[in-house]
């Protein structure tokens, strides 16, 4: 009753405090929208399109058809002019300039030649033509089919053409899938994805640790020395500060996953994993909160210097960006933070599809660190509450 | 805060076993010792006042005898209870009040209340009720939604000693509680705790005003330099710098020849004429009070007009004086 009469104290009081509630709500949410936009379809390529305005049902077909392939992210341009400039400043990887003749040269017997202009410098270049080319052949396939029934049965060609996008969207299509054995993904999915899970690792670090200010307040106030003077011992108060840091770390994780679930659409992976990825993350921000409130000898200082470091943490630990792109020696560097692991297995559970048992050796790592911290800020705080008598 | 309903007026029962029992604390910081050799005891329903400047070791002792200090060597005792041996019984029979206002300032008044009480595990009906008797007792049951950083200075005053009594202590510690209130809610507090030790809860009150320790205390001990120079009643101080009072008089006519006529009553000690200012005749006498018609007899006698007259009674600032050598707060 006295641990929980601490720990409701705590809960009620950071609850009531609105700059908390921005770090804990707000801010998350909106970092995680605008990292989740920025960093995104870099699955795609960008192609452009130039295409006669009037032109007929083949190239209204093949415009659809590389429009609507999952692989581009298409961009229709009014002439090769503006489509050349966009390639020249880079804005498109190629660019599919469709011919005017294209229904007509598709309807005959010749062959049909479709010009995809590319930057000398792209490094993408041929990657984005190989995905046109699958496009295209797929087009392709039903001009074919048109043209083949056009030979065998007669009929116009353009309703041939219909009649071979017709049976072709009812045909199950023979796909290829590309699995990668043993692969070694560095990287989180793009997108929410990427944003959300990296999010959760950096705000509820920050926030916890943000919110030892409240420690610090109350050793300042005299809350700690009064409380020591009611049949109350030190463990009593940090096991009480410990339980309101972890349900409010817990709090604010359940809802970042909640959000990034139901309104991003973020794949949590495998239930259990995640579960045990939060728990343990969340310990490991009430170690740090905790660690903040027996250090720091003001909230202002708790304040301004708390969140430096969780963003200097984060960002050494991989929460901006993936740690893949740096150096190896910053890489290395950044796997001294917990921050680097928790991305980490965040990766191992959403890139790589591992279970509760791909990503035991983290948790294990994680644990270590949160009750490394525990224990620190456990000792720090019963020193700093012995010393407040 | 409120008046009390129908306080049964209990006095200091000197002859009951002490409820607190200090005996020799010492304790050192470093090379310093802040408690020297300190003893003193409070009988219920006594109040005890712990006189002496800022540094003289009065908040040390608190300490010690709430269990939030260890003394060195020595021994405090709650009703029998050793605080150190068994810091749970005796700390339930103490209600400790900081000098500083400790409560959160974030929560509201009746949340604090409630908090301290479930420091000491009160059943929750028992909490409740005893919250809206705090709250009561200490005036503040129109403000008990209110949050405490939205109070006046003299209220948190008044909640800080309220979240001292919610698990009704029988011995009450208030450590400087009038420290930066206005005169209004200083004599409320003051009120308030001659009530406690009125309803026979033992209250030991530091303070470095003499005056408070006069008004409020059966027993006062003086500490200096961590050690208790002196305790007693208030008055049984007074006389360890003897009887003598000072008799000033403005007056007109021949002050000379008055001061000489003063001089030959036997209780005038002494009597010289101050010219700086009005003419004033300073006279130190035995029982002003009662010497005092002599001496307007025999101005009239001396054709000496008295324009006023002041009598200066020995008090524990002259106590702490004669005790130190030093004002009480230098």
């Amino acid at each position: 009753m006295r641990i929980l009469a601490v720990t409701r104290a705590t809960v009620v009081r950071i609850a009531r405090d609105r700059g908390a509630l921005f770090f804990m709500v707000l801010l998350p949410v909106a970092i995680i929208v605008v990292i989740g936009v920025t960093v995104r379809g870099f699955d795609q390529f960008r192609v452009g399109v130039v295409a006669a305005a009037d032109a007929g049902p083949v190239t209204r077909d093949l415009v659809t058809t590389l429009t609507d392939d999952p692989a581009l992210r298409t961009h229709v341009y009014p002439d090769q002019s503006t489509a050349r400039t966009a390639l020249r400043r880079s804005e498109t990887d190629a660019v599919v300039v469709v011919p005017a003749t294209l229904d007509r040269q598709a309807a005959g017997p010749g062959t049909v030649t479709l010009p995809i202009l590319v930057a000398p410098s792209a490094t993408n270049a041929q990657a984005a033509v190989a995905a046109v080319e699958s496009a295209v052949a797929d087009h392709a396939g039903r001009v074919q089919a048109a043209r083949f029934t056009v030979a065998e049965t007669g009929g116009a060609f353009d309703s041939r053409l219909g009649l071979a996008a017709r049976t072709a969207a009812a045909t199950p299509s023979v796909s290829v899938t590309q699995r990668t054995v043993n692969g070694q993904s560095s990287y989180l999915p793009l997108g929410y994805s990427y944003s959300t899970p990296t999010m959760l690792v950096l705000f509820v670090f920050i926030n916890a640790v943000s919110n030892g200010a409240s420690i610090v307040q109350n050793r300042q106030s005299g809350v700690y020395s009064r409380a020591l003077a009611a049949p109350v011992g030190a463990g009593t108060l940090v096991l009480g500060e410990t339980l309101a840091y972890l349900s409010l770390a817990l709090v604010q994780s359940a809802l970042i996953v909640s959000v990034g679930a139901l309104a991003f659409g973020v794949s949590w992976g495998a239930p259990a994993a995640a579960l045990a990825l939060v728990g343990v993350w969340a310990l490991v921000g009430t170690g740090a909160g905790l660690l903040a409130g027996a250090l720091f000898r003001t909230p202002e200082q708790v304040h301004s210097i708390g969140p430096a470091v969780g963003i200097t943490l984060g960002m050494l630990g991989g929460c901006m960006w993936p740690l893949a792109i740096v150096p190896a020696w910053l890489r290395a560097a950044g796997h001294v933070v917990p921050q680097s692991w928790a991305v980490d297995s965040w990766t191992e559970l959403l890139s790589r599809h591992g279970g509760l048992h791909a990503v035991l050796g983290y948790l294990v790592i994680l644990t270590a660190y949160a009750a490394g911290l525990l224990l620190l800020a456990t000792l720090a705080l019963r020193r700093r509450l012995a010393s407040v008598g | 805060m409120a008046t009390p309903q129908a306080a049964q007026t209990i006095r200091p029962q000197q002859d009951a076993e002490p409820l607190l029992d200090c005996s020799k604390l010492v304790r050192r910081f470093g090379s310093r010792t802040a408690v020297d050799g300190v003893s003193l005891d409070v009988a219920p329903g006594e109040t005890y006042g712990l006189l002496g400047p800022n540094g003289a070791g009065k908040t040390t002792t608190i300490k010690i005898v709430c269990g939030l200090l260890e003394a060195d060597s020595g021994t405090v005792r709650v009703a029998g209870l050793p605080v150190r041996a068994a810091p749970g019984p005796a700390k339930r029979l103490i209600g400790y009040v900081p000098q500083e206002v400790a409560l959160y300032p974030d929560l509201t008044v009746r949340e604090n209340l409630l908090f301290f009480g479930r420091l000491y595990r009160l059943p929750r009906r028992r909490l409740e009720r005893r919250v809206e008797e705090v709250l009561e007792l200490i005036d503040l049951t129109a403000r008990g939604e209110d949050r405490v950083d939205s109070l006046s200075g003299g209220m948190r005053r008044r909640l800080n000693i309220g979240a001292g009594l919610v698990h009704s202590p029988t011995l009450l510690v208030l450590d400087e509680p009038t420290v930066g209130v206005d005169p209004q809610s200083r004599h409320a507090i003051m009120e308030s705790v001659r009530r406690f030790g009125d309803q026979g809860m033992a209250v030991i009150y530091t303070t470095h005003y003499m005056e408070e320790a006069e008004r409020l205390c059966d027993r006062v001990g003086i500490i200096d330099h961590g050690s208790l120079i002196a305790e007693g009643t208030p008055r049984e101080l007074v006389a360890l710098v003897a009887e003598k009072d000072q008799v000033q008089l403005v007056a007109s006519g021949d002050l000379t020849r008055y001061a000489e006529a003063c001089r030959a009553l036997p209780e005038v000690e002494g009597a010289d004429v101050d010219r700086s200012d009005e003419g004033t005749v300073h006279a130190v006498v035995r029982d002003a009070r009662s010497l005092l018609p002599r001496l307007l007899d025999l101005a009239h006698a001396n054709r000496v007009q008295i324009r006023s007259v002041e009598i200066v009674e020995p008090d524990l600032e002259a106590v702490f004086l004669h005790l130190t050598g030093t004002a009480l707060r230098e």
